[in-house]
């Protein structure tokens, strides 16, 4: 037993938006784009968030993996709520132990990397998540540049597949891009301008302070995981003298920029690929730099087994449809019609005294017959035992479709609204609204798992409510 | 020890307005509609009737709740009226009200009335509404073809069917019943289609299309009742008594089990089963000379032919495809156009098909009349097929 990072895992959005298809859109106005226009960037569904990200992101952590969670951290500069824990919402869907400390960082797209630092320096254990879903204004440059995703790691005493060597943070308040509280997009500065004054000036420091630290060479360094744009890397790596196959892939083009999340989504296709005893430095920057620099065990290749990139890689729908994304991500206002005036008011005494059933599809298994049920009930649907069912959680379980129907009449921001009847493995039925299906694709059979989703937004009290999805079952 | 209903309550009125898109009319104009009719039909005096029951289900759109839309739309003396709501088995629910309180001798007359002004919603399906408190916060927020459409997906998977073969089984189904509303004046859609125009309609929920759902519609029914020995009294012959009026609510064995297939309707098995007891039916296909049932969409007429024993398990389709229930067929079904075309505003559903079997009892049925049928069948299944109330009466000549 020793302390280290024990697991990680990764989510990018299945959706991914060919950046051709944005400048072809757009191109009329802002032609200065074209120099950006290849390959996808990843787009969260219109029931994606930072929240729901980081569910996915913390599901593929946690998968088969024993650990008894004390410490949940999220970072996100886009959390759907500002006032209601958002780290907590997450460990419910995750179905955490209740006695634990959840904690929400934000402020800065350096949020995860300073929290990770200040977990590792402390021997913390803790499920450590940055998420991040922004989004941009149609036509900008950040609309090519960034992608939804999310990405986390997990610390404590256990078989480490990484082991922590150093950091070391720098701050200064250069503002290379913003949003102020309420504003919808970012406001960047000159690219040449950050990469001169702030990532060839701040970064080094912050990098080489963190090498010294642990006495090593930075040359000696086998990857580097720093997600800069506009040539900020290539610059780095000349002044540093490193070569540029040291310095990680930024998935620019598979997914795009994902904010505070990607200095760790980065990371978790490093670890998906790296070789035991490889020494990798993380490099957050916004405001100052933080630099990690952690050591992988012989545990990786292991550890590794099925998480990460390899999954989000596996999952991919690709669309060319700029005004289904614009939609989707409510930039776009299209007519739904009557239907998309229901009211959605959630009763909040309602959700709470059934919070978990619905945070974490706790259903009931009777202890009488062994049938689970959801929602769980004081009778057993099956044997009519009383005060008989064991709180079961189905959120993990996978299942086959009974029935459904492709609805064109029910409202939903992406019609056609599709759900149905799914009977899981553990031997429950339940009517359930699917996620992530292309129309025409399903079928009776087909086998699912389940998304932690956003289940309906109330557009007047502006609360989003949760619940879990049938969507595609992706067998690695 | 209970021995039912069978041939203890006549039917000595009933009144029906026209199904449709009533613009000019409230809820107050079409219940004053159908009472007119049922009472003038029925040879009793207002101030006889001594107890009534008020069917209406959206009732936050139109009439708003309780027994007070009845009493006060009718000017009804202060008598007892008690507002029923069991989704789309209301308007039966609320005749079985009326039934019961003659049967238990509680009054001798008492009248049900069924209503449901649709068309003021704004929608042109059925409005949108809350489960309530929990079940929004995890059910799909459904429509009723996208539930009942999954009948048609699991009776393919179920059966192994062929798609188009199911396809052309249910726009049989449509055709059959436009072909029947085309003869009734008072069907809201009065228009023969082809089974072209039913299989090739712009999709509403897979594999529903336009043409396999009912239309929604304005109206109300209404019956009046009296038990049979004070119809002898007032001296009517040719009686219509209830011989069975069954219910059946969904526990959670379809939604929450892993033993229902989602091929056919649970409950609508439990109450036919329940009334043809009642009724003293052994053999439903040669004693049921015609059905009502309830056609909200096309695939549910389809798997309730086989619930209600009229063809055997998997059989739907061929039977359909051969004419079974078509209008010269061994059970006629829907003669009226049936919801798909008579219409179907919840509230009156039940006493609309009450209504008709009530007209062919007697001969009444003008240019559809069937020829001189003595026994019927009535069904409403209210809600989606994954939880619901089925309801199944039976109505026939009385026989002593």
């Amino acid at each position: 037993m020793s302390y280290g990072i024990l697991s990680f895992g990764a989510y990018v959005p299945s959706l991914r938006l060919d950046r051709k298809a944005v400048f072809e859109a757009v191109g009329w106005a802002t032609p200065n784009l074209r120099g950006l226009a290849s390959g996808e960037r990843s787009v969260a569904n219109w029931d994606e968030d930072a929240i729901t990200m980081a569910v996915e992101a913390g599901l593929d952590c946690l998968a088969d993996t024993e650990f008894s969670v004390p410490h949940i951290c999220m970072a996100s500069t886009t959390f759907p709520f500002s006032d209601r824990s958002n780290s907590g919402l997450v460990a419910d869907a995750l179905n955490l132990q209740r006695s634990i400390a959840t904690e929400d960082f934000g402020g800065s797209r350096r949020a995860g990397t300073s929290a990770l630092s200040r977990a590792l320096s402390n021997n913390e254990s803790s499920l450590m998540i940055a998420s991040d879903c922004r989004e941009a204004q149609p036509g900008s440059v950040q609309e090519m540049n960034y992608g939804h995703g999310s990405a986390c790691v997990l610390l404590g005493e256990g078989k480490p597949i990484a082991e922590f060597l150093s950091s070391s943070s720098e701050h200064e308040d250069l503002i290379d891009q913003y949003r102020a509280n309420g504003i919808e997009y970012d406001y960047s500065l000159e690219e040449r301008w950050v990469r001169e004054e702030g990532w060839l000036k701040i970064a080094p420091e912050a990098m080489q302070g963190a090498a010294s630290k642990a006495g090593i060479e930075l040359s000696e360094i086998d990857h580097f995981v720093v997600h800069g744009n506009g040539g900020a890397v290539a610059a780095l790596s000349k002044k540093l003298g490193i070569e540029r196959s040291r310095f990680a892939d930024d998935l620019k083009a598979i997914c795009g920029d994902t904010g505070a999340a990607h200095p760790f989504l980065m990371l978790s296709n490093v670890l998906s690929n790296a070789g035991a005893g490889d020494t990798v430095m993380l490099v957050g920057f916004g405001q100052g730099v933080d630099a990690l620099l952690i050591k992988t065990t012989d545990h990786l290749t292991t550890g590794r087994q099925g998480r990460g990139a390899e999954r989000f890689m596996a999952r991919r729908r690709a669309t060319s449809n700029y005004t289904f994304y614009l939609s989707l991500r409510q930039r776009l206002s299209l007519d739904f019609g009557l239907r998309a005036e229901r009211d959605n008011r959630t009763a909040l005494s309602a959700f709470y005294r059934k919070r978990r059933d619905i945070n974490a599809m706790i259903g009931g298994r009777c202890s009488s017959c062994d049938a689970l049920q959801y929602p769980k009930s004081i009778i057993c649907v099956s044997c009519g035992a009383s005060d008989s069912q064991v709180e079961e959680s189905l959120s993990g379980l996978t299942g086959r479709v009974k029935s459904f129907t492709e609805d064109w009449l029910a409202y939903t921001p992406s019609p056609p609204y599709i759900y149905g009847n799914v009977e899981f493995d553990g031997g429950a039925n339940v009517m359930l609204e699917f996620t992530d299906f292309e129309p025409g694709s399903l079928r009776t059979g087909d086998e699912i798992r389940l998304a932690f989703r956003v289940k309906d937004r109330d557009e007047k009290r502006k609360f989003h409510r949760y619940f879990w999805k049938p969507a595609p079952l992706t067998r690695l | 020890m209970a021995s039912g209903i069978r041939d203890k309550v006549a039917i000595i009125g009933m009144g029906c307005t026209r199904f449709g898109e009533r613009w000019d009319c409230g809820p107050e104009e079409l219940m004053v509609e159908a009472f007119n009719e049922a009472l003038t039909d029925s040879g009793v005096s207002r101030d006889q009737i001594e107890m009534a029951w008020l069917g209406l289900f959206f009732q936050e759109q139109s009439a708003g709740k309780s027994g007070l839309p009845l009493s006060m739309g009718l000017r009804l003396p202060n008598i007892p009226v008690t507002r029923v709501e069991n989704m789309c088995a209301t308007g039966t629910e609320a005749l079985r009200g009326a039934v019961y309180a003659v049967a238990a001798g509680a009054c001798d007359i008492a009248m049900a009335v069924g209503v449901e002004k649709l068309k003021d919603t704004g929608y042109p399906g059925l409005p949108e509404r809350s489960k309530g408190t929990f079940d929004d916060l995890w059910l799909p927020n459904a429509t009723a073809p996208g539930a009942f459409a999954q009948l048609a997906s699991a009776y393919q998977a179920k059966h192994g069917c062929d798609s188009i073969d199911l396809k052309r089984a249910m726009a049989h189904i449509s055709v059959k019943s436009h072909d029947n509303g085309l003869l009734n004046p008072k069907a809201h859609l009065r228009r023969a289609i082809t089974e072209e125009q039913a299989m090739n309609a712009p999709m509403i929920a897979a594999p529903l299309g336009l043409y396999d759902c009912c239309g929604v519609s304005d109206g109300a029914a209404c019956a009046i009742v009296t038990s049979v020995e004070k119809a002898k009294e007032m001296g009517i012959k040719d009686m219509i008594t209830v011989k069975a009026m069954q219910l059946a609510p969904s526990n959670g064995f379809e939604m929450s089990t892993t033993d229902w297939d989602g091929s056919y309707l649970q409950t609508t098995r439990i109450a036919a089963a329940r009334a043809y007891k009642e009724a003293g039916i052994t053999d439903p296909i040669k004693q049921l000379d015609m059905t009502e049932v309830h056609d909200c969409f096309s695939v549910t007429e389809l798997v309730v032919m086989e619930d209600l024993g009229l063809c055997e398990e998997g059989g739907a389709i061929k039977a359909v495809l051969d004419g079974k229930f078509d209008k010269d067929g061994d059970v006629p079904c829907q003669i009226d156009g049936g919801l798909k075309c008579f219409g179907h505003p919840i509230g009156a559903s039940g006493l609309r098909m009450a209504y008709e079997i009530y007209l062919q009892l007697q001969g009444k049925a003008g240019e559809r009349q069937l020829d001189s049928p003595s026994m019927g069948l009535t069904h409403n299944l209210g809600g989606h097929p994954f939880r619901n109330v089925a309801s199944v009466s039976v109505l026939g000549l009385h026989s002593e």
